[in-house]
């Protein structure tokens, strides 16, 4: 073996000793050009240790994986609407996220109050739900607190009129499939969106409000993510049933994903930087009515 | 009157008619007959709720309108001064308010029936279930003119209830705490009006 070739092989097993010290030995993302990277967290808003640990945890990641905004899934803060309660569950845990240029784009959780929209920093610019873009990617944002006709219309409309081409993303507060113990499935809501989001082709749903971390097996050719230990954890509340591909109810997480193309690269690291999921979604080409 | 006003006044109108016109096709679907003097009188009910919610509106928007507009801002302070002028404003507009006022008696039977339906029908469980989770402390104190407490939960409301009920427009919304139904103001979190024992008991 030359030297150049012994001395890569050094540098490689350098590198791979580093990351896994890191824990981040199993980065699955290709950082592919152009591609849409973003991080998932809810239920995040304490204000307490836990949350400020995963939030170092991603702001560690993102040396890595430099993801450029971060999609929240509810109870964004759990201990008011006080402008202290923004700083201490939101502006000083995130700080270094938001001064590196992150976005965060809100949804909204029973612990929040509506004014939230307001909060320029949660990128709703005044409303309960909405819509926007990224590359390849339309995202939906919604207020399943409040999943009233007018909102399914808007839904039905935005899906309808993103037509076939790009990814769609739902994500909101409460999960339409859990095995979480203490909430479980929110059914009345499953009925309203299902249907929609099948028709539509909806192609992968993010959710909070149970305090573990689940992915769900693909329903009706869709996968649903439960990401709802960002901050607060209810350990051992996640029953693994028949519909869990994999869980993770022992300490907080968070997740980062990666769309390049036709293919969503997703992993689930925890607070002390562990991998606990990851793995790839193809999307397969399905009409949107 | 400006556009934006003149398209809001339309709108409460709309809403009005709207949901007559929802409350009506509910109580006729599947059945083809003329309304009961039951399924009337909750239309008559739901009728008198909109008109009266319009009326709050009217005094609600001309305070706002005096307010500094709300917009997006990286201040949470701005957030919460509009939150409490705005309550304040209306508490002082609205000295007697008192329970009733917007869900009158014929309101309240209305969303008695309009709960009972989905509450107590075939898909209960479900719209139970999901109600129940994370809700608010029951024995939480609501007063008509009192602010909506920021530290405690709000009760995600079933997709189907909200159907069955009257549309709103953005600024106010329903609330369930327990098995009160609260008509709140959204920007203000001021409780407009309170009509308790309305959502049946769980069995």
């Amino acid at each position: 073996m030359r030297p150049r070739g012994v001395l890569s092989l050094v540098l490689l097993a350098v590198v791979t000793l580093v990351l896994s010290a890191s824990g981040a030995a199993e980065f699955v993302f290709p950082l592919q050009a152009n591609s849409v990277r973003f991080a998932a967290i809810g239920d995040m808003g304490t204000g307490k240790q836990p949350q400020i640990d995963v939030a170092q945890q991603m702001l560690k990641s993102r040396a890595i994986f430099p993801f450029e905004f971060v999609i929240t899934l509810g109870d964004n803060l759990y201990t008011g609407s006080r402008p202290s309660d923004y700083d201490k569950d939101f502006a000083v845990p995130y700080k270094a996220l938001l001064d590196a240029g992150v976005q965060f784009y809100a949804t909204l959780g029973n612990h929040d109050t509506t004014n939230e929209r307001f909060y320029k920093p949660f990128n709703m610019n005044g409303a309960n739900y909405y819509s926007y873009q990224k590359r390849n990617v339309r995202f939906f944002a919604l207020d399943s607190n409040y999943m009233d006709p007018k909102q399914t219309s808007w839904l039905e409309t935005q899906l309808r009129e993103a037509g076939g081409g790009d990814w769609k993303i739902c994500y909101f507060h409460h999960p339409l499939y859990s095995s979480g113990e203490f909430h479980g499935p929110a059914n009345d809501l499953r009925k309203v969106l299902e249907p929609l989001f099948v028709k539509y082709g909806v192609d992968v749903v993010f959710a909070g409000h149970e305090h573990v971390y689940e992915r769900v097996r693909p329903q009706k050719g869709i996968y649903y993510f439960t990401e709802g230990a960002s901050g607060s954890l209810r350990p051992g509340n996640l029953a693994f049933s028949a519909i869990t591909a994999k869980g993770f109810d022992t300490d907080r997480s968070f997740m980062m994903i990666e769309i390049a193309g036709d293919d969503m690269y997703f992993q689930t690291t925890s607070r002390t930087g562990v991998v606990v999921d990851s793995g790839v979604i193809h999307r397969t080409s399905r009409p949107a009515s | 009157m400006s556009t934006k006003r003149w398209i809001r006044c339309r709108g409460v109108s709309g809403l009005v008619a709207l949901s007559l016109c929802v409350v009506a096709t509910r109580m006729l679907a599947g059945q083809g007959a003329a309304l009961s003097k039951e399924q009337a009188d909750d239309v008559a009910g739901f009728k008198e709720f909109s008109v009266r919610v319009q009326a709050y509106l009217k005094l609600q928007r001309t305070i706002e309108s005096s307010l500094p507009a709300l917009k997006p801002t990286d201040l949470p302070e701005m957030i919460t001064a509009h939150q409490q002028a705005l309550a304040r404003k209306i508490q002082e507009a609205r000295p007697h308010a008192k329970p009733g006022d917007i869900f009158t008696p014929a309101a309240r039977e209305a969303f008695r029936h309009a709960s009972r339906a989905v509450l107590e029908g075939p898909h209960s469980a479900n719209s139970r279930a999901y109600m129940q989770p994370g809700a608010p402390d029951p024995r939480m104190r609501l007063a008509v003119n009192g602010i909506y407490p920021d530290t405690e939960p709000i009760t995600a409301l079933s997709p189907a209830l909200l159907a069955a009920f009257p549309p709103l427009p953005v600024e106010v919304a329903y609330r369930v705490v327990g098995r009160t139904l609260i008509l709140i103001d959204v920007e203000s979190r001021l409780v407009v009006d309170v009509a308790r024992l309305i959502l049946p008991p769980a069995s």
